[in-house]
């Protein structure tokens, strides 16, 4: 029963939060071989930065996270599951593409009571937000995160410039 | 037992939005010996996992111990969280005898099934 406008407001919280439910029900059985989302595309950068149940849903799997420290970009990468041999990481043309494949069919002989869990190949192309040093690109696996540091171009380093008197 | 290890928080994800805890994803699988439930946790270290069995559930905690890192982001497409899950433990498991391992990010836990409860052939003379 609605009998004034906080019900209304509250209503629409329901509906909002039903959405993102559904939404992330959706994604998360969704296409799992996408060979999209240019995160790093700093156009739909602002997109996907500026609602934060769309960019959910507009996700690919691996989700991942890209910091920049001073000297290089860090990039991070959910990957529970993925063996270092289930992962390959490459810079080609400025663009970071992360591929593998997460199998997580039943083990041999057992059957399935529950599966959240999707079997999902990959492939990612993160284009690089500047020129990085491809030779000194280096990837970790922890704990299910992928991390690879970036460092940038000796070009795209922030450079001071002396101010003289003149 | 069909109706093994059903998850208790039907609330599935309830918090995912709101706060820092959420439910990981879960596969269960059953054989004739024992339940395996694996669990997604990445980002959690293996010391900062807890199980706990009591009054019969299992209750599935993996929460960080560690400060964030703050660089600044320029995409984020995951925030770190904690995960608990809770699920009943089904009539016939042998519940001193679930161990739990973690391989890359994932929890595998161990549910052996009680010897009275597997299923037997019985020869007939």
């Amino acid at each position: 029963m609605l009998t004034g406008w906080r019900d209304f407001d509250d209503a629409f919280r329901a509906i909002d939060l039903l959405q993102r439910r559904i939404d992330r029900a959706f994604d998360f059985w969704a296409d799992p071989s996408p060979s999209d989302s240019a995160v790093m595309d700093p156009q739909r950068r602002g997109l996907l930065l500026g609602d934060r149940w769309r960019r959910r849903a507009t996700t690919a799997w691996p989700a991942t996270n890209v910091y920049e420290a001073k000297e290089s970009f860090i990039v991070k990468a959910e990957v529970p599951g993925l063996a270092e041999s289930d992962i390959s990481v490459s810079v080609e043309d400025d663009v970071l593409v992360l591929r593998g494949e997460r199998k997580s069919q039943a083990p041999e002989g057992y059957k399935v009571h529950l599966r959240e869990r999707a079997s999902v190949a990959f492939t990612r192309k993160l284009p690089l937000p500047a020129r990085v040093d491809v030779e000194g690109v280096t990837a970790t696996l922890t704990d299910g995160v992928l991390t690879i540091a970036l460092p940038k171009a000796k070009d795209a380093l922030p450079r001071q410039i002396a101010v003289q008197a003149a | 037992m069909s109706d093994m290890a059903v998850r208790d928080n039907n609330g599935l994800q309830a918090k995912a939005y709101g706060g820092r805890t959420v439910a990981p994803p879960v596969d269960v699988f059953e054989n004739a010996d024992d339940l395996l439930i694996i669990a997604d946790v990445p980002g959690v270290r293996n010391e900062s996992i807890e199980l706990r069995v009591e009054n019969g559930t299992l209750t599935l905690e993996a929460k960080h111990q560690t400060p964030k890192e703050e660089l600044p982001a320029l995409v984020r497409e995951y925030e770190r969280v904690d995960f608990v899950t809770t699920f009943r433990i089904p009539a016939g498991i042998d519940t001193g005898a679930i161990s739990a391992e973690t391989k890359n990010g994932t929890l595998v836990v161990r549910l052996p099934k009680a010897a009275a409860a597997k299923a037997r052939k019985i020869a007939v003379q």
